[in-house]
């Protein structure tokens, strides 16, 4: 049974989470759109939210996290775990293109090598989607099979039906939230068609499409077409935005820090788009602009569809939006040949 | 202007004058341009000249084999020389194709002041003085001054001092130094203490995209600092005090190259006033060595070389 609330109810609402949970809530506190830990009463981000800038994954995936400390005793280190951070977390407001790409993200991290920094966060996370009813210019989630204000990869989802949001339990999770929830009212038929219309219109409102359609053969055809890849990396300043700001980019960098006798290791965000990414003590293989730029759209678009089935991009589009010089992956992806070259 | 740029642009290529042109195109989304690199005559057909060619072009000089013919606004015009100056590039293998440039409009300003994102814009145009927002089917009226880059209130060489085709009429100096500087300013007026809080927390926000740096026609290294591991300068994590090393060194290795061209600022996803810093550079460089960068290509690269009449107050 899908219930509502009404949105002055919100703050309440959010209230009572805090009880049981961290909750994190857009904000634009520190400067930057993002999902942050809740004040306690601010929900302006009602009016001004359309997505942060930041992706949730910040919240699994840290830009830097310290995965354990260290000692150096008589020339032996011994190691102190990290500590257990069992917080519960409650993320309010994720957008469908961002809980898409949690889902993405989850098969990397617990593939054959279960990673338990990511993991113990995601498992201790209840994701409380939001629908979008104004998307960017830039977005094209439909085309990625996404639907602006539908989800399934969240615990609950919430729908702008005018005066209320009208709030769909996903998981048992979800309706096992709901149920310790009070101030929530059922939904009537009336509320499920004005939901139904609200999706429809957002649906309609996402103009910017990709033909993904045989994408990863044709991105497998032109692996070698020098000439295409150099003219679609032309541009490309090949700065670390469009990665570290994908929702769905997840690689990092691993560093030990010591200082005297202490020390510890980190892991933070690294891109595929700098040079260093691939520098070897003899070779670079991915030296030249080009090889950087094929690599990023491939690793979407082509490996992570061989290897999960899915492609690694939810159309959220802040590459494009961030992108200093407008370099656009889905006109670089509508210009892949067809066919490889003749003689390659 | 912009059919004098596409008949040059052609005319390089088909008279084999450049192997590349190197200039603006209309971007995917409303409001924005995109580095047009060709060697395809055909292609100059796209050229534009409007107040969104944001990026500084310079930046493309120094990767691109062979003879390049290049739109420069002036700003970008005095980082060619710059470059000219630090031996990056060769005056001969360059045409500078100059824009005399009234200004670019500063999107973010124009958000803040309609309360709407930018792609919720139906219309801008400048019109003289002036620059005309359509929003909702309603016009709203702002004086240039509100809507420019603060960079471009203040700046000293709108039209290409450098170059070898002019696409329109010289354009005076900007001469709003006060607006240019307020962020500076504002932050002058902190204490200390206070200054140091407002950047601990400005730089906590970095994620060491090096937008900043790799959008900069003047930071040119081969390899940057922050990717030398033996010694290591900081550490590759974005930990605020790492960050603030980063972008202090990088204000002091552009020391000198930088034109005040506002593309760092304008770069950075996570809004980190970085202009604050450089300009408040460029002003100590000009009080001090009385030195403007990119002006003369002539001159010596100011961090390169030293004269005996140099002020030697320069620590303080």
């Amino acid at each position: 049974m899908a219930k509502k609330i009404s949105k002055k109810d919100i703050a309440q609402l959010l209230k009572a989470w805090s009880q049981q949970f961290a909750v994190l809530a857009p904000s634009r506190k520190r400067g930057v759109a993002e999902m942050a830990e809740w004040d306690g009463k601010d929900v302006s981000f009602l009016d001004w939210y359309r997505n942060t800038v930041v992706p949730p994954k910040a919240s699994f995936l840290p830009p830097m996290e310290e995965m354990f400390r260290f000692q150096k005793d008589k020339g032996k280190y011994s190691i102190e775990p990290p500590s257990k951070n069992g917080q519960k977390q409650l993320i309010f407001g994720i957008r469908p293109c961002d809980a898409r790409a949690m889902a993405i993200l989850d098969m990397t991290f617990e593939d054959a090598y279960q990673d338990p920094y990511y993991l113990s966060k995601r498992k201790n996370t209840l994701l409380v989607g939001l629908g979008c009813a104004n998307p960017y210019e830039s977005c094209f989630c439909t085309s990625l099979g996404i639907s602006p204000s539908e989800s399934a990869d969240v615990d609950l989802m919430l729908t702008d039906i005018g005066d209320h949001f009208f709030i769909e339990e996903i998981t048992a999770k979800g309706k096992e939230l709901t149920a310790k929830t009070s101030g929530l009212k059922d939904a009537n038929k009336d509320d499920e068609a004005e939901a139904r219309k609200a999706k429809e219109t957002a649906y309609n409102k996402v103009t910017r499409k990709l033909d993904t359609e045989g994408i990863k053969d044709k991105l497998l055809a032109s692996f070698d077409d020098e000439e295409f890849w150099q003219k679609a990396a032309a541009k490309c300043v090949s700065c670390g935005i469009c990665t570290l700001l994908c929702p769905t980019c997840y690689c990092f960098d691993i560093n030990d820090e010591l200082v005297k006798d202490e020390g510890a290791r980190f892991r933070s965000w690294d891109s595929c788009g700098f040079s260093l990414y691939t520098r070897m003590p003899m070779e670079n293989p991915r030296e030249e602009k080009w090889r950087r730029v094929r690599q990023k759209v491939c690793h979407k678009y082509e490996f992570y569809p061989m290897t999960f089935d899915i492609i690694a991009c939810t159309g959220c589009g802040r590459c494009i939006r961030l992108c200093p010089v407008n370099w656009d992956i889905t006109k670089v992806l509508e210009s892949v040949p067809a066919e490889a070259k003749a003689g390659k | 202007m912009e059919q004098k740029l596409r008949q040059e642009a052609r005319a390089l290529l088909e008279q084999n004058k450049v192997d590349w042109i190197i200039g603006f195109e209309p971007g995917s989304l409303k409001f924005t341009t995109t580095p047009l690199i060709t060697r395809d005559k055909a292609d100059t057909e796209r050229l534009v000249i409007n107040p969104f060619i944001f990026n500084n072009l310079a930046d493309f000089l120094t990767e691109t084999k062979g003879r390049v013919g290049i739109v420069a606004k002036g700003c970008d015009s005095r980082s060619i020389v710059s470059l000219i100056q630090d031996n990056k590039v060769v005056r001969e293998d360059v045409v500078i194709l100059g824009v005399p440039c009234p200004g670019l409009i500063d999107l973010a300003k124009v958000e803040g002041l309609t309360a709407k994102d930018r792609d919720e814009l139906d219309e801008i145009t400048r019109q003289g003085d002036k620059v005309v927002v359509k929003v909702g089917g309603q016009k709203k009226e702002f004086a240039s001054n509100q809507v420019l880059f603060d960079h471009c209130l203040a700046c000293e060489l709108p039209t290409p001092q450098e170059y070898d085709i002019l696409l329109g009429e010289p354009i005076p100096p900007a001469p709003n130094i006060e607006a240019s500087g307020k962020n500076i300013d504002a932050l002058k007026k902190l204490t200390p203490a206070e200054r140091w809080q407002s950047w601990q927390d400005e730089l906590s926000r970095c994620i060491r995209c090096y937008a900043c740096r790799n959008v900069c026609p003047a930071c040119f290294c081969q390899r940057c600092f922050v990717e030398e591991s033996e010694p290591q300068w900081i550490a590759p994590m974005p930990r605020w005090q790492d960050n603030l090393i980063f972008q202090i060194t990088r204000n002091i290795h552009v020391a000198g190259r930088c034109t005040d061209c506002g593309e760092c600022e304008r770069a950075c996803p996570v809004n980190i006033p970085l202009r604050s810093l450089t300009r408040e550079m460029y002003d100590i460089v000009g009080e001090l060595f009385k030195f403007k960068s990119g002006m003369d290509k002539e001159a010596l690269p100011l961090m390169t070389h030293y004269e005996q009449e140099e002020a030697e107050d320069f620590f303080r």
